[in-house]
């Protein structure tokens, strides 16, 4: 019919636009292969297969953070407390693996634990937000001062060592591969399973536009809890990352990620105000802050620069990434 | 058999009461009619109804059982459907994924299960195959769709609903015939197969076509039921405006004849851009220009081209004697052009702010106002809204609290405080009551008798006929045919506008 092929807002879209609105992080993954030539290019040995284990090794944590921030973002929340709950549960299992002598069934028994924990925090943020209906940005800021005197309570200085198996195991190999790719396998197995589940097409639904998802039936507040739960259990396993990389407990640990993590997950392509987005971009988002500090380091600034140069690149790659992503979004 | 009785049932916010005492019965296998103007209280009565409003009184019986609806949940737990006249979808998903938003179809209890999502919205898709238009299918992102194929998933999803009984507020105001034709056919279908349905349009004729019988709201009480055969288009009307009115005056006289003496407002000259080409035409001071045809063939593309908000090929425009190029719509504000659109969320509200700040951005730009005050302001809205009998509590409340007519009439407000030149509507009676319309014409009528140019884009043939000087027909994004003088007939009309479709 004529009268299609003229409307003209609403027309088809075309190949780019169509990959866009498909795979929304390809931008994210662009940035992510010219990072990775720029840190070549600097330093031909960043790319050896030992610094990239120690970078991935690094940078899980902010990964798994990234990626608990998605889930709240999703519904078109925020959650400014995920580095505190990270901190909070650092401490919780680095104190209790410490108590219960550090074998193997205290670690396990003291992970378990701390996952509890994660989703007991994530509980606390989804009640305050979602049941009482406060601001999610200020709420969240209140929990996580909250999170954070819990952790100074627990740990009051930094420095408790982790047991030698915990960080070993994190830090070493497993049948020839380094353990972080296992972490990184099984992160993707669960992005992908929990990708299919109805809860991540509820939060996005929610996100897209609550009052609509409230009048098709949908249990917007139930739903927005589990999407802070999602968020305090990845919080919480990103703490164990945290305490496998660092070794040691430190109340105060996760403060700064929380906004790496919300950086991150717009760096990924999703949008801050819910509806649309991808957990796969933010894993690349996670790895872009990543790598701009390593190509930071390898340039040669000097360290007083560093921070600066390091802002101004978060900056640059913003926005070539808002830019191609808005092209994505319907 | 009665399917759902509502009795005595009311709603205040605040000091505003919406619904005063609302009375409805609906029966199984009937299409039910519900009239009244914008903000007697339709709307209200059927968020009632679907859970998303709570009434303070009153007794809803569903199978002449008393029930509780206590949200929207409740309410589909009840067997209720409804399509809601703002939509409820969400434009980041898919279409299929919408139909079937509501109850999506569990694997293992936590997953989708895309099969039987696949399998299920399919059913609903199909019953609008070959008028959904260029561009819709199942795993199409419902914000790349039209507005008339939004409505068509709203519509799906609605049915995808399977209740018993089911609301359709205002389901038609963005289709087109062929689309319209299908609704009505699966509507039967639904009432031989014993559902119950309510039905919202300000369309006369689809009332006429499709309902069974029609209860009359005004002022937020339940006026009267009337069986539709044994009554006509007047006696509903007059029913719906009590009596206040001869309001349909202005769409049946004809149009002040103006000659284009003055010279002309408007002038195009053979202007192409997306969604529409080599179009050419002037617009006389104190002429209304009328632009017909079927839903999306470029006129809306045209006008908002104009306005700045779309984007020019090539070809020119003239205001007055001088190139206007709008570069965007702060420059044609600027230079004394005026845009409506019927699309007043996405274009004309500012939503959740006060009445005279949404009356005012015009004026603020025009006179680089740089410090606001409101009791100056006060006088010069206040005249801008009475021109137009706008209701409403008080300057200050917001802009959501009026019903959408009167949202329509502030919008329009916003452009009298400093006259335009040229005024551009684009649909502007979309979704407003019979009298909200009658005060618009009036007004519009009286801008063409100062000397503005005015362009009216209009989906209802009955306004271009009864308001517009000449009318140009467009056809798959080009003018096909311009009635003028005694051409301008319902038949011609409609003809044009067939011709290639």
């Amino acid at each position: 019919m004529a009268e299609i092929a003229t409307s003209p807002t609403y027309r088809r879209a075309g190949g780019l636009r169509r990959l866009l609105e498909r795979y929304p992080f390809l931008p994210a993954l662009a940035i992510v292969l010219v990072l990775l030539a720029l840190n070549g290019i600097f330093s031909p040995n960043s790319l050896s297969y030992r610094s990239l284990t120690g970078l991935l090794s690094t940078y899980m944590a902010l990964i798994l953070l990234a990626i608990a921030q998605t889930y709240v973002v999703y519904a078109g929340d925020i959650d400014l407390s995920a580095g505190s709950i990270l901190s909070l549960v650092n401490v919780a299992i680095i104190v209790l693996m410490e108590r219960w002598g550090g074998g193997a069934g205290a670690v396990l028994l003291a992970l378990a634990i701390g996952l509890l924990l994660g989703l007991a925090c994530g509980l606390v943020n989804g009640l305050v937000v979602a049941a009482l209906r406060l601001q999610a940005i200020v709420a969240t800021f209140a929990t996580s001062i909250f999170f954070t005197g819990l952790a100074l309570y627990i740990l009051p200085v930094a420095g408790t060592p982790a047991p030698t198996i915990f960080w070993r195991t994190y830090g070493g190999r497993l049948l020839g591969l380094p353990f972080v790719f296992y972490i990184l396998v099984g992160l993707v197995v669960l992005l992908a399973v929990l990708s299919r589940t109805r809860l991540a097409t509820q939060l996005l639904a929610v996100g897209d536009d609550q009052q609509a998802a409230y009048q098709t039936g949908l249990p917007v507040v139930a739903i927005r809890i589990r999407g802070y739960l999602l968020c305090g259990l990845f919080s919480a396993l990103a703490a164990f990352c945290i305490t496998g990389d660092t070794a040691s407990g430190d109340p105060l640990v996760g403060g700064k990620m929380t906004l790496f993590s919300v950086a991150a997950v717009v760096l990924g392509g999703s949008a801050l105000s819910g509806g649309w987005g991808t957990v796969v971009g933010s894993l690349l988002g996670a790895l872009t802050i990543g790598l701009i500090s390593s190509v930071v380091f390898f340039m040669g600034t000097p360290s007083e620069w560093q921070n600066f140069v390091q802002g101004l690149a978060i900056l640059v790659v913003l926005m070539a990434g808002v830019l191609a992503g808005r092209r994505a979004r319907p | 058999m009665s399917k759902l009785k509502l009795s005595g049932v009311s709603k205040a916010y605040g000091a505003t009461l919406a619904l005063r005492r609302g009375d409805l019965e609906v029966m199984a296998g009937e299409v039910h009619v519900l009239m009244g103007s914008n903000g007697s209280g339709k709307s209200t009565l059927c968020k009632i109804i679907a859970g998303s409003v709570r009434p303070d009184d009153g007794r809803i019986l569903i199978d002449d059982t008393p029930v509780t609806i206590t949200g929207p949940r409740s309410a589909r737990a009840q067997g209720i459907g409804i399509f809601y006249q703002e939509l409820s979808l969400a434009a980041h998903r898919t279409v299929e994924e919408n139909v079937c938003l509501a109850a999506l179809p569990a694997k293992a209890r936590l997953f989708v299960d895309r099969a039987t999502l696949k399998e299920r919205a399919a059913r609903y898709i199909t019953l609008f195959e070959g008028v959904s238009g260029e561009g819709f299918s199942a795993d199409a992102l419902v914000g790349n769709l039209r507005p008339d194929q939004r409505q068509l998933v709203e519509i799906m999803k609605a049915l995808a609903s399977e209740a018993p009984l089911i609301i359709f507020d205002e389901p038609t105001s963005a289709l087109d015939r062929a689309q319209v034709e299908r609704f009505f056919e699966i509507l039967r279908d639904l009432k031989r197969r014993g559902r119950g349905i309510i039905f919202i349009s300000h369309r006369m004729d689809e009332i006429k076509a499709i309902g069974d019988r029609v209860t009359i709201i005004r002022d937020g009480e339940t006026i009267t039921t009337l069986n539709l055969n044994e009554t006509d288009a007047g006696t509903v009307i007059r029913l719906m405006v009590g009596g206040a009115g001869d309001m349909p005056a202005s769409q049946s006289s004809a149009p002040a004849a103006v000659d284009a003496k003055d010279g002309a407002a408007l002038t195009v000259r053979n202007l192409s851009g997306s969604g529409f080409r080599s179009v050419s035409f002037e617009v006389a001071r104190g002429e209304i220009l009328g632009f017909g045809g079927l839903h999306g063939q470029g006129q809306s593309a045209l006008l908002r081209a104009i306005f700045g908000a779309g984007s020019i090929g090539s070809g020119e425009i003239l205001i007055g004697s001088d190139r206007f190029d709008a570069a965007s719509p702060r420059d044609a504000i600027r230079r004394g052009c005026a845009y409506v659109s019927g699309d007043r969320g996405r274009d004309g509200v500012i939503s959740g702010r006060p009445i005279i700040e949404n009356v005012t951005p015009i004026h603020y730009l025009r006179d680089r106002l740089m410090i606001a005050r409101p009791s100056k302001l006060r006088d010069k809205v206040a005249p801008a809204l009475e021109s137009m009998h706008t209701k409403f509590a008080s300057l200050f409340h917001p802009i959501n609290s009026l019903s959408g007519g009167n949202q329509q009439k502030v919008i329009i407000a916003r452009w009298l405080i400093d006259r335009p030149d040229v005024l551009l509507l684009d649909d502007p009676t979309k979704g407003i009551d019979l009298s909200a319309k009658a005060d618009l014409f009036a007004l519009i009528r009286q801008l063409a008798a100062d000397g503005l140019g005015i362009v009216l884009y209009s989906s209802e043939d009955a306004e271009l006929l009864g308001n517009a000087n000449r009318i140009l027909v467009f056809n798959g994004g080009s003018v096909s045919r311009e009635l003028t003088g005694p051409e301008r007939t319902r038949y011609n009309l409609y003809q044009a506008a067939y011709e290639a479709a």
